[in-house]
């Protein structure tokens, strides 16, 4: 960034050129969107018509959304994953902010013990079908749980909070100290607002990790009714999956063809993760910055 | 555990030692016994219950589990305590099973094509973002390259879907248009692979700069200037300036992927894959899934997966030590 001082030809032929394919790969990245957006919008008449060579649609029409929006199983499936998008992080933030305000105590006896305890479920895990078993054993099958309860603590995310509380001025909480606050009070009152920089980072992260989420429920929920939107998604983009419940109860014709029903559903998958991305950028991606991850 | 001397051990958050503060402190202190810390910090440890329970019932008894059930012949209706110990019988079922080595050579594969085609991308981007000239753009561009990372397969299998698809997918019409045959890209073995790793790295090419974008802010810009005086042009500051500059870096992750080899991205190849594909497309995560879990093979299933997490644990130890002793930067 230092560059631009310089002002010779070469420098500017070369800004042109990485200004090119800089541009080409953000383009790469926008295309597909883009196509995607314009074939939610396509009629199936319009399809036909132009033998399913559309780009951009010359007549846009929101029919697809407009079906999408009557459906019952999508409006269920939405409202899974808002629950789990609400419900988990705020869960996983209480106990792993509690978690990291303890093992910040240097004075802790066994804290070292209790620190690997947590490290070492980084680098080992029980896998799939141990982790099915405890959940079968825990009859938490089939329950809005078992989308919430196996990510309760994040570990990682324990580890940066941690860093952070281990530095905030100890004079601050000294002088908390003389004041004669609790314990409590001092987690709630000082170290929550002084560490909230990493913990907004590890709660939006967490949000977004569940409203993408679709493996857990794939695996530990069968009914329907509790099926997160990006696995009925999946079900429908999935050409093996038969009878699919939300294919067969939104009836195509020729204003709306089932593509277009596929992309719409798609592009509603997507815009919540827009819509948080900006608040992402602001504080994850600094957090990564600040060599938080690998 | 016992403090020694009278330095300062507290944490930022520790209560301040001196407490209470007494005024006849003539007596020199004495330092707490481990039992009066303990003691003292027995709402820490209540505080900390739920935090333990979480890791026991939801992390340290699927681990223990599968060792168990990976040397059992665990039926469905049986329990896991009244299955027979059926020794290594598992894992030598493992290894005499031409199918299920073809899974673990499909692991290693699709693990090393991800590396070799999305290891440099994210590199060279990196550089270019680092030397555009326009604050703006290298803003705007930053932000809409990261945006993938946040979707999810299944999102991403959408925009595959729209891209790819036989019918209405844009490629095909394009082929059609242009008076060629379709080609069924998303049932065809010779596309499965190339379709996977190309969709992992549009995903993953701009989040991964990130690391390598962290590691060019601390270059001094007057090394720069010292080229440019000295009449370096563009690419011989790449070669001599920042690519040295990000070099311990590129090593570090080059390592660190090495150690994830076992793991082949199952959850992207789920979303991607069909039976047509199994062939080149069926890793250890997919076939736990499918075979293991589907098909109530529940000890088989187990037994990979144990293989995978001691094998990924070992390589992942080793690739650890060995970035550090390249670099002296480790995952911890």
């Amino acid at each position: 960034m230092a560059l631009r001082r310089y002002k010779s030809l070469p420098e500017t032929s070369y800004q042109v050129v990485i200004h090119f394919i800089v541009g080409m790969i953000v383009l790469s990245a926008l295309l597909p969107l883009v196509y995607v957006i314009g074939m939610s919008l396509t009629s199936q008449n319009e399809l036909i018509a132009r033998n399913y060579f559309v780009i951009i649609p010359q007549e846009p029409t929101m029919e697809a959304y407009r079906r999408l929006l009557t459906s019952e199983i999508l409006w269920r499936s939405i409202g899974v994953s808002v629950l789990r998008a609400v419900v988990g992080p705020l869960l996983t933030l209480v106990l792993t902010v509690v978690g990291a305000f303890v093992l910040s105590r240097k004075d802790l006896p066994g804290r070292n013990l209790l620190l690997l305890f947590v490290v070492a479920t980084i680098l080992f895990r029980g896998g799939l079908i141990p982790s099915y078993l405890v959940m079968h054993d825990l009859q938490l099958l089939n329950t809005f749980w078992s989308l919430v309860l196996p990510t309760a603590v994040d570990a990682f995310g324990l580890l940066v909070i941690k860093m952070f509380i281990e530095n905030i001025p100890r004079e601050l909480v000294e002088a908390a100290y003389l004041d004669g606050v609790s314990e409590i009070q001092l987690l709630i009152r000082i170290v929550v607002p002084l560490a909230a920089p990493a913990i907004a980072a590890i709660g939006m992260f967490n949000i977004v990790m569940h409203w993408v989420s679709w493996f857990d429920a794939l695996v530990y929920i069968q009914d329907p009714n509790l099926y997160p939107l990006q696995l009925v998604l999946r079900n429908m983009l999935n050409t093996e999956v038969v009878n699919d419940q939300m294919t067969q109860s939104l009836a195509t014709n020729q204003r709306v063809s089932p593509e277009s029903l596929k992309m719409a559903t798609v592009v509603v998958a997507i815009i919540p993760i827009l819509m948080v991305y900006p608040f992402l950028q602001k504080h994850f991606i600094r957090g990564v910055y600040m060599g938080a991850v690998k | 555990m016992q403090a020694a001397g009278t330095e300062r051990r507290g944490g930022a958050v520790d209560p301040p030692s001196t407490s209470p503060p007494e005024p006849a402190a003539r007596v020199p202190r004495q330092q707490p016994t481990v039992w009066q810390r303990m003691i003292k910090y027995r709402l820490m440890y209540l505080l900390f219950l739920p935090v333990a329970a979480y890791f026991v019932i939801f992390q340290y008894w699927p681990i223990m589990l599968s060792f168990v059930v990976a040397f059992k012949d665990l039926k469905l209706g049986r329990g896991i305590a009244r299955s027979p110990w059926v020794g290594l019988d598992n894992f030598v079922e493992i290894f005499n099973d031409p199918q299920l080595l073809q899974v673990f050579s499909n692991t290693v594969e699709i693990s090393l094509l991800r590396l070799v085609f999305g290891f440099f991308p994210p590199i060279i981007l990196a550089v270019l973002l680092h030397d555009l000239s326009s604050r703006v753009f290298t803003k705007i561009s930053q932000t809409i390259v990261y945006i993938p990372h946040f979707f999810s397969w299944i999102i991403v299998y959408g925009i595959v879907f729209a891209l790819f698809a036989t019918g209405s997918g844009l490629i095909n019409n394009v082929l059609a248009a242009l008076g060629q045959q379709r080609v069924d890209f998303l049932l065809s073995e010779a596309w499965f692979r190339p379709i996977l790793i190309g969709a992992g790295v549009w995903k993953e090419i701009g989040w991964s700069t990130i690391i390598y974008l962290a590691a060019l802010a601390t270059i001094d810009d007057e090394l720069y200037e010292a080229a440019a005086i000295d009449g370096a042009g563009p690419l011989q500051r790449i070669r001599y300036i920042t690519l040295p500059a990000i070099l311990p870096v590129i090593t570090f992750v080059l390592t660190i992927n090495l150690g994830f080899i076992l793991y082949a991205g199952g959850e992207q190849i789920l979303a991607f894959y069909n039976s047509a594909v199994y062939n080149v497309a069926d890793v250890i995560d997919t076939w736990v899934y499918r075979e293991g879990l589907g098909r109530l093979q529940f000890s088989v299933g187990t037994a990979m997966g144990l293989l995978q997490s001691v094998v990924g644990l070992i390589l992942v130890l080793v690739s650890n030590y060995v970035a550090r002793r390249a670099t002296g930067r480790g995952i911890w």
